[in-house]
């Protein structure tokens, strides 16, 4: 017991003495994380939003103005008895033309010059759960699209497509960031060790010479280097989260975007414990870096 | 009677220029002894030997029957647990008290707290600094930070005790009272090995001394003063 609070007090005592060197170390870390961390955090942000855009794919089914009413009816009961098929919502002509003025009414004069309502009938079917994926919408609007008396079928298969691949490329770019920003949390932890070391370089010979094993030595630095690890990343999970509220606030302030305020959440709290875990085992390669690179702590 | 500690042909080279020559040392169990030789004579070269601080370049040392020469790295501060060092320069850690710098080796060896506390009580009681427990080394005269130091390395209850030149930094009187201390240290069968150049440490102890020159072991009861050192 008296061990384990010896290495515990050796590692505070550790950085209280080179406390300039300390705070250096976890601001530097805290950085480097809070960069990794605004990529982590658009990435999760913009999965959420392809999960929720996944989630309301609503397919527009275009009817021909020929078609007739028994050959709509007939087509209705046809998708409802699809098994790919949720739910099929029929607009008619007229409620296209109300829904168009509502929506855009300052662009509603643009179909009075033309008479007659120009906008066609549809149907908005919404996929079954398990039919979402990308591919299987893919082969059923292509499906329907043959059927008799369909216009045209449209979706907002672009938008999902160039989201995925943003994802994609955000991904890679978090990735690249991720491992040269941690590298380097590496390397400024590393550096606070062995500046450590160096100042207790006398410390370390005399526990040498009364019989302390190489681990005994160590572990305050293994110790130090974990703790200036989980300071910084906790530090910069406090500066992402200052961050992430004050996006949030100029969101709800510009009323465009306010239902996006809605879909944008930071990270959750097992997320924040695995970003702090990284940071101290971060902290920890560190100081087995520094430890190893320059052969202190051997007996 | 058994032999505590050997040097078996022991060589020693720095840059070509040999530190030991073809040392052959036998130290019994409970002996004192004395090391004596100038300053570079490789005193401190065998006793840092029988810490495994350092290897000889031929021949083999053996330490309590084990042959240091032989030990694994891993193996090294098992045998430092068992022989205790005091140091011309003291060596104690300035930002701890007394009482924890004795503490060390037993913390190190995960002693418990309770038989911490009353061995570091007895070493400290035993050479007479336990009215400074409290104290940083720092606030201790050189005799006293010496006391300290002999302290730690009894702490444990080592079957060998070393000392480097622990007198070097001391005056007659203090140095008279540190062998004394020694004395007791070896009265209670403690194998004590005294590495020194001063020669008023040999007529303050009757012991077998071990005089060296240049690397070489000279034959026995032949003094440096005899020999025109």
């Amino acid at each position: 017991m008296r061990r384990l609070f010896y290495l515990v007090r050796e590692a505070w005592a550790n950085m209280r003495t080179n406390r300039m060197t300390t705070i250096v170390a976890i601001l530097t870390t805290a950085f480097t994380l809070t960069c990794v961390g605004i990529f982590l955090l658009i990435y999760v942000n913009l999965q959420h939003a392809a999960g929720w855009l996944q989630e309301d794919v609503k397919i527009m089914v275009y009817l021909e103005d020929r078609l007739s009413r028994d050959g709509r009816l007939q087509l209705e009961l046809m998708l409802k008895s699809d098994r790919m098929v949720g739910s099929v919502l029929y607009i008619s002509k007229e409620q296209a033309l109300t829904e168009f003025r509502t929506q855009f009414p300052a662009d509603s004069h643009l179909l009075e010059g033309l008479g007659e309502n120009p906008l066609p009938a549809s149907f908005v079917v919404t996929l079954a759960q398990n039919s979402r994926s990308p591919e299987a919408i893919k082969e059923w609007v292509e499906q329907v699209q043959t059927m008799g008396g369909v216009a045209k079928v449209d979706y907002n298969q672009q938008w999902i497509s160039l989201l995925a691949e943003l994802i994609g490329y955000i991904e890679l770019v978090a990735l690249g960031v991720g491992i040269l920003l941690s590298a380097a949390a590496v390397t400024i932890i590393g550096n606070t060790i062995r500046l450590a070391l160096f100042a207790r370089r006398e410390e370390i010979e005399i526990l040498r010479s009364i019989g302390a094993t190489g681990t005994f030595i160590r572990v305050p630095y293994f110790l130090e280097g974990a703790a200036l690890g989980a300071c910084g990343s906790a530090l910069s999970l406090g500066i992402l989260k200052v961050g992430f509220e004050l996006f949030r606030q100029q969101v709800q302030f510009i009323s465009r975007f306010s239902e996006m305020e809605g879909l944008i959440s930071f990270f959750p709290l097992s997320a924040c414990l695995a970003l702090v875990l990284a940071g101290t085992a971060l902290g920890f390669t560190g100081s087995v870096v520094s430890l190893l690179r320059i052969g202190e702590g051997r007996v | 009677m058994d032999a505590m500690i050997q040097l078996i042909h022991v060589s020693r080279w720095y840059d070509r220029r040999p530190a030991l020559s073809d040392v052959m040392i036998e130290i019994e169990k409970g002996e004192f002894v004395l090391l004596m030789g100038p300053s570079g004579s490789g005193k401190s070269t065998i006793l840092r030997m029988l810490i495994g601080e350092e290897q000889p370049d031929e021949g083999q040392l053996f330490v309590q029957g084990k042959n240091v020469t032989k030990l694994k790295r891993s193996e090294i501060p098992y045998l430092r647990r068992k022989v205790g060092s005091v140091f011309q320069d003291f060596r104690l850690l300035p930002k701890k008290s007394v009482f924890d710098n004795v503490a060390l080796p037993l913390i190190v060896q995960g002693v418990s707290e309770k038989d911490i506390r009353r061995k570091v009580t007895e070493a400290l009681r035993a050479v007479g600094v336990e009215h400074k427990r409290d104290q940083s080394p720092s606030s201790l005269s050189t005799g006293e930070q010496q006391r300290a130091c002999i302290a730690r390395a009894i702490v444990n209850g080592p079957v060998v005790l070393l000392a480097d030149e622990p007198t070097g930094n001391l005056d007659p009187e203090l140095t008279g009272e540190i062998i004394e201390l020694f004395k007791l240290i070896n009265a209670r069968g403690t194998t004590v090995v005294v590495a020194t150049h001063n020669h008023h440490v040999m007529h303050q102890v009757n012991c077998r001394v071990i005089s060296l020159m240049q690397g070489v072991v000279l034959p026995e009861r032949a003094m440096p003063e005899r020999v025109g050192v």
